[in-house]
């Protein structure tokens, strides 16, 4: 990992702990967010960390595995990281789909926290 | 390099703190609450014939929803008749050498290889031109596609010009829609603008299509950077600085009418212009606004008066889909990093060949894997970062400077979206758009989906510039994607994965709790 730039170091560390954590238990998802985050998925506004959490455990399946085709990670002028992934997931004994989510990272005190997530069924099945 | 300066002002501004700590959460600027819009609907296509699209494709015989969830037909009137109103967009047909011809005979051999009937307002001869308005983005889409395949009794080309225009006399005294005031659009030779009044702040008031200042050059901006341009091609005049202000523009637009296109014998075939969408964002007014930062319903009760607008990308994809894509160069700010990224991926047991190396991505030579090839040009430039390990290239595929950005994209294949199926997400935040795009598009026979994520902000009152892009492409045809991608193993393992099947669309259900048409309308 030595000849990365960092940003490329967080976004994967980022995006690993976040679908480790969204497969162990994901009502500690809250915990990665701020009351200024916006998570949207499927579309659907949620702000807040107790928002955020609150969808997190709402959601209608017990467990869910995330697995990744792709991500990429670019610096943003303002210091930031937005991070894209896309990959598959299965949730319970419910068909493949494909996904694609965005990660907006930003360090607060020395914390990469994220700030905003947008999350999107892929429109069509893919591999 | 601009690369090192990007990396430097940004390692120096934050600190490597790698993993984002549950206990040490603070909150961050509380007044940063942003709006957020989200799109899925259908809208009509833009003329494509059926036989290229997947199911998506809706007949132009169909209803067109809008985005108030009404729905009206599109009834095609005979000639004479007023157009449907639905899209309140106004183009301006010309035929450049159209004053040689009869005007029925000029109309009906147009209409003869035009997919769609149309129905000329106000046709009438100017100088040397024929030109006619039409109503509708569709329409005009399918008459700019004439260009090129009609001859007259001479053999010689008729030639057809698309432009956007405001409504032709006859009908803007009749016309009392706000968009007509609100959205202002100038031509230049090959491209577009499309800019708002009244809109001020620091709030993105639309996407895309740049206006470009014909009289610079764009050949000597690029020299500059000492790139080889050979296979970039010329693209007109381009302005690399800040676009025109409104005066300027509507000064310039009059003048560019008439001198357009009589006395050039090479020109591109034009159009491209976005047709506003019936969704609508709300923007304020920032002399009226106590913070641009808040938008919402509850911000809106503050202000007194909330114009409407909203953001439109399709523009930046029929400028991507025109062939000649130079014309996003004023879409991306100065240093804007872009990447690619495809799941593709040649070392599929499925399709490799034998004696295929594996080495890495850029040097396999994806003419061995025909079945695949047709994404090879992407693979070529994809940055998956989960499947490159070379530093080198890592950094080589973040293009980092808008020159670099659009060398990168002219060189993808060419592409034919299907604006008629878009999902769209944003967010709006101090000025900051975030945007999450896919749609589905044509690209070498295959249909593929584009997911592009970006990042923008207004350099002036009247454009956006896009600081970070990234496009995602994958395979969007249901027979290749049947379990053709091997998928890894999850930490947990997990005995066979089903294939793909048909139910996607109930699971998706299950997902979604509102689709698409959840916007929220704020009216002045």
């Amino acid at each position: 990992m030595g000849d990365k730039p960092v940003w490329e170091q967080i976004g994967s560390t980022f995006i690993q702990h976040y679908y480790q954590l969204f497969y162990n238990d994901r009502t500690q998802l809250g915990a990665i967010y701020i009351d200024a985050s916006c998570v949207m998925w499927e579309g659907q506004q949620f702000q807040g960390k107790a928002a955020i959490g609150e969808k997190s455990s709402s959601l209608l399946f017990q467990k869910i595995q995330h697995s990744i085709t792709a991500q990429d990670h670019q610096p943003t002028p303002d210091s930031c990281i937005i991070s894209m992934v896309a990959g598959q997931l299965k949730a319970d004994e419910d068909p493949i789909m494909g996904f694609h989510q965005m990660f907006l990272l930003k360090n607060i005190n020395d914390a990469w926290v994220c700030t905003n997530d947008m999350f999107r069924l892929a429109l069509h099945n893919f591999g | 390099s601009i690369y090192r300066r990007r990396y430097n002002n940004w390692s120096e501004q934050v600190s490597s703190g790698i993993c984002p700590s549950p206990h040490q959460q603070q909150d961050g600027d509380p007044a940063t609450n942003g709006t957020h819009m989200s799109t899925r609907v259908r809208y009509t296509p833009y003329a494509i014939p059926p036989c290229h699209w997947r199911g998506n494709f809706q007949k132009q015989d169909q209803v067109q929803a809008n985005m108030e969830g009404e729905q009206k037909p599109p009834e095609r009137k005979m000639k004479g008749e007023r157009q449907d109103e639905t899209s309140g967009s106004w183009f301006k047909i010309i035929i450049p050498f159209g004053i040689k011809y009869e005007e029925t005979w000029l109309l009906n051999l147009i209409q003869g290889q035009c997919s769609v009937p149309f129905t000329p307002v106000e046709f009438h001869y100017e100088k040397m031109q024929a030109q006619f308005f039409v109503e509708n983005a569709s329409i005009a889409f399918a008459l700019k596609s004439v260009n090129g395949k009609i001859w007259d009794e001479n053999n010689e080309t008729v030639s057809v010009f698309v432009y956007p225009s405001d409504a032709p006399h006859s009908v803007q005294k009749e016309l009392m829609s706000e968009k007509v005031e609100q959205t202002k659009v100038m031509q230049t030779q090959d491209y577009l603008l499309i800019a708002s009044s009244g809109l001020l702040g620091d709030l993105i008031t639309h996407d895309i299509a740049m206006v470009l200042n014909p009289r610079n050059s764009m050949a000597a901006s690029l020299q500059t950077h000492g790139k080889n341009i050979s296979k970039v091609k010329s693209a007109g005049e381009l302005d690399k600085s800040k676009s025109l202000q409104p005066e300027e523009m509507s000064a310039n637009r009059s003048s560019l009418c008439t001198a357009f296109p009589d006395k050039s014998t090479n020109i591109r075939s034009v159009v491209h212009y976005v047709t506003p969408w019936d969704s609508e964002l709300c923007l304020m007014d920032s002399q009226e606004s106590p913070s641009p930062t808040s938008i919402g319903i509850a911000a809106h009760k503050k202000l007194p008066t909330c114009k409407v607008r909203r953001v439109d990308q399709a523009g930046y994809y029929l400028i991507y889909d025109s062939g000649d894509r130079q014309g996003l160069l004023s879409a991306y700010h100065d240093e804007a990093c872009f990447s690619l990224t495809t799941p593709f991926n040649p070392k599929d047991p499925a399709l490799a060949a034998p004696g295929n190396t594996h080495t890495g991505q850029t040097t396999t030579s994806c003419s061995l894997f025909s079945p695949r090839s047709s994404l090879c040009e992407y693979f070529k430039e994809s940055r998956n970062l989960k499947k490159l390990k070379d530093p080198s290239l890592r950094v080589q595929l973040l293009k980092q400077t808008k020159c670099d950005i659009v060398r990168s994209l002219c060189v993808l294949p060419k592409t034919q979206h299907d604006l008629s199926f878009f999902v769209v997400d944003m967010w709006f935040q101090t000025g900051v758009l975030l945007c999450v795009a896919e749609v589905e598009g044509m690209s070498q026979d295959s249909v593929r989906a584009f997911t592009r994520t970006f990042i923008a902000t207004p350099v002036s009152n009247y454009s956006l510039c896009i600081v970070n892009d990234e496009l995602f492409v994958r395979d969007a045809s249901p027979k290749e994607t049947q379990s053709t991608f091997s998928i890894p193993v999850p930490t947990h393992s997990c005995s066979s994965w089903p294939t793909l099947c048909q139910k996607q669309q109930e699971v998706v259900q299950t997902f979604s709790t509102q689709s698409g048409m959840n916007l929220q309308w704020l009216q002045k």
